[in-house]
């Protein structure tokens, strides 16, 4: 199940207060829980459901209906958090962009140094295990990142755009130690495009769990244009 | 470094293309397919229907339920014979030409002009395949293979210490795949040959040196030049 974080406009205390896994449904009755609260909650119940409901139904079948049940919400309060099914689609992959980015940095952080100073192959690898854990940890998540949109939510491709261009930044960064050269123009792009269609093959085929396995094998090829310079 | 005619032809081999004679009926069938790809790819999987199907290609309702179960089966016919052959039509034109990088490169600028020609079905055969899963997308999965182990006939020039990762083809032919949609998502195909130098040293580079994919940046950026001239020459 996509795990549920509240991370804004949380109070300090309370049963909601922020970093806490949320309950998949508010108290019923009066709760005395301040209204903004309860929609974000609510909003956030309905990003994961968007995730998880994708991954039941895929692209061709999934509805409104489908997700506002998930999320334990009414239609009309699906609709009032957002104009259509799309919309959902983009917040959802947006939220999801940001969790897999902070995954990845929290990764390089927590091994004491910048990316730059872990130098040769070191963050890669540390970058790589933490998306690769990310994916098979959320599986859904990690489809909705690595699929090909359909034609209806054109704006997922700005989306997606931006965050292969977060991504690309960080394996660039990657190199920054131990190569002076700047990298050709777009094959850091290139590369990290290549990587979530990779993921998304192995996603489709059912191998979730099996993803962390390949990391070895993603590294030697992402540091191939380092080794191979 | 020859892409070896052998890899190719056991990837033909498993994808055969019909040799019967066509009949009226199996023409009709065949133009209910394409009509399946052409508005899928026009409108999306969702949107599309077996009526707007036949606005397009003509015929009866009946008849086409003579011919596939539902849309979805429809698409999934149409989606592993129009397959087969783009995956044919991709290697043959990398055998025509000697040298493994030079035959990547007709390949993929056999692709490529595939698709700026029929943009519609390329949105179908790479996009809308995504949406629509199942058969069609089980289809798509066996043609990545066959391309990446044509892709992978080069590893038989290079020696153990410099062999690419196991899963090189496979990540290759992701970074196309990912190329051609953009470009399709765009709404301009004609931009994607402004990837063709980047991808071919993408693709240069995960097997063999920097240095060689540099130059291969090069030939193909002077490839996509010819194919301009030849563009603009023709719009004249």
């Amino acid at each position: 199940m996509t795990e549920l974080r509240l991370v804004a406009l949380a109070a300090e205390e309370g049963p909601f207060s922020a970093g806490t896994p949320l309950p998949r449904r508010l108290p019923p009755g009066r709760h005395g829980i301040p209204t903004n609260l309860v929609e974000e909650h609510q909003r956030l119940r309905l990003l994961a459901a968007m995730a998880e409901a994708l991954g039941e139904h895929g692209y061709a079948d999934v509805t409104t209906t489908h997700i506002s049940e998930r999320a334990n919400v009414s239609t009309s309060t699906f609709y009032k958090h957002f104009g259509n099914l799309w919309d959902c689609l983009l917040a959802a992959y947006v939220a999801a962009a940001d969790r897999l980015c902070a995954e990845i940095e929290g990764a390089c952080a927590e091994r004491g140094d910048e990316p730059e100073a872990v130098g040769e192959s070191g963050a890669l690898a540390t970058g790589i295990d933490a998306a690769l854990a990310f994916f098979a940890a959320e599986p859904e998540l990690g489809q909705l990142l690595s699929a090909q949109a359909p034609r209806e939510a054109s704006a997922l491709c700005a989306a997606r755009r931006i965050l292969i261009s977060r991504l690309a930044a960080m394996l660039h960064r990657t190199r920054g130690a131990d190569d002076d050269a700047p990298q050709p123009s777009g094959l850091d792009e290139r590369l990290i495009d290549a990587t979530l269609a990779f993921v998304n093959t192995r996603l489709s085929a059912g191998d979730a769990e099996r993803l962390p396995e390949l990391a070895p094998e993603l590294v030697a090829i992402l540091d191939r244009p380092r080794v191979a310079a | 470094m020859a892409m070896r005619q052998e890899a190719c032809a056991a990837a033909g081999e498993a994808l055969p293309i019909e040799t019967t004679a066509p009949t009226p009926d199996s023409t009709v069938r065949e133009g209910e397919m394409e009509g399946a790809l052409q508005v899928i790819g026009e409108v999306g999987y969702r949107a599309a229907s077996v009526r707007s199907v036949l606005e397009y290609s003509g015929g009866h309702r009946k008849q086409f339920y003579e011919h596939f179960e539902s849309l979805e089966d429809c698409f999934a016919q149409a989606y592993e014979a129009w397959a087969k052959r783009l995956v044919l039509s991709v290697l043959e034109a990398a055998v025509s030409v000697e040298g493994w990088r030079a035959g990547v490169r007709a390949g993929l600028m056999k692709l490529f002009q595939t698709v700026v020609e029929r943009p519609a079905i390329g949105r179908a055969l790479f996009i809308e395949v995504h949406v629509a899963g199942g058969k069609a997308l089980a289809t798509h999965d066996e043609a990545v293979d066959r391309v990446a182990d044509a892709l992978d006939s080069v590893r038989n020039e290079i020696g153990p210490d410099d062999a690419p990762p196991s899963q090189t083809g496979l990540f290759v032919v992701g970074g196309i795949e990912v190329c051609v949609c953009d470009a399709l998502a765009d709404g301009d195909p004609n931009r994607i040959w402004d990837a063709l130098p980047e991808l071919m040293r993408l693709i240069t580079v995960s097997y063999l040196d920097a240095q060689t994919a540099a130059e291969e940046a090069e030939a193909a950026r002077a490839a996509v030049e010819e194919v301009r001239a030849k563009l603009e020459g023709g719009s004249r």
